[in-house]
């Protein structure tokens, strides 16, 4: 049974390191979607910024 | 926390994430295969019931652990909108049915009836979660 366990969570262990490879290769090392994400981040940072200025605009209009 | 995971990601969160979500894809659908061995449904003369429940139990606990993972990396850093309400609704039922399952395999020791289904119910809510953020981000969907 020990042989038959090890061989199975062997066979897990390489559809983990199948699975990363070919995602890593669909997305690529500079991947366009890569670059999408982090533009997007980018402006949800700005935009919370913005947003908390704007709060703290108001508090201090209101004092 | 998203400091940490910008640093632990190399800034690359969104790829870690659809990796790790991919990779718990890949191993959902080997546990399927798995459980049919110890359930008796399929019969390959190389792994025996018991071996096949055993890693079962293994390759989940894993799994479990990684899911978390995804989780906490889609609470620091992504927002509700209105295009992920699919996916955060997936990806809350899918912890809630695994942790549930949990509950059921360590109170009942593996014998409920209910773990079948359950199980599916992982399976599929995993499915839906993948195909809702990391399949779109990859173009499979």
């Amino acid at each position: 049974m020990a042989r038959q366990v090890l061989g199975s969570l062997l066979a897990a262990a390489a559809i983990v390191a199948i699975a990363i490879v070919v995602v890593t290769a669909k997305l690529g090392p500079t991947s366009s979607a890569e670059l999408k994400a982090r533009e997007e981040r980018l402006e949800l940072r700005i935009e919370q910024q913005e947003e908390a200025r704007e709060a703290q605009e108001e508090t201090r209009e209101r004092d | 926390m998203e400091d940490l995971v910008e640093t632990l990601t190399r800034g690359n969160p969104t790829e870690v994430k659809v990796v790790l979500a991919s990779v718990a894809l890949a191993l959902g659908c080997y546990q399927l295969l798995l459980i049919a061995v110890g359930y008796g449904k399929l019969r390959p003369g190389f792994l025996g019931a018991r071996a096949a429940s055993f890693s079962h139990r293994a390759v989940g606990d894993a799994l479990a652990i990684v899911l978390v993972v995804v989780a906490v990396v889609c609470l620091t850093l992504f927002e509700l909108e209105d295009d992920t309400v699919a996916h955060v609704v997936c990806g809350s039922a899918l912890l809630a049915v695994l942790a549930l399952k949990v509950f059921v395999v360590r109170v009942t020791r593996g014998s409920s009836r209910a773990l079948p289904p359950l199980g599916l119910a992982v399976f599929v809510l995993l499915a839906l979660t993948w195909a809702t953020s990391a399949g779109q981000f990859l173009g499979a969907v």
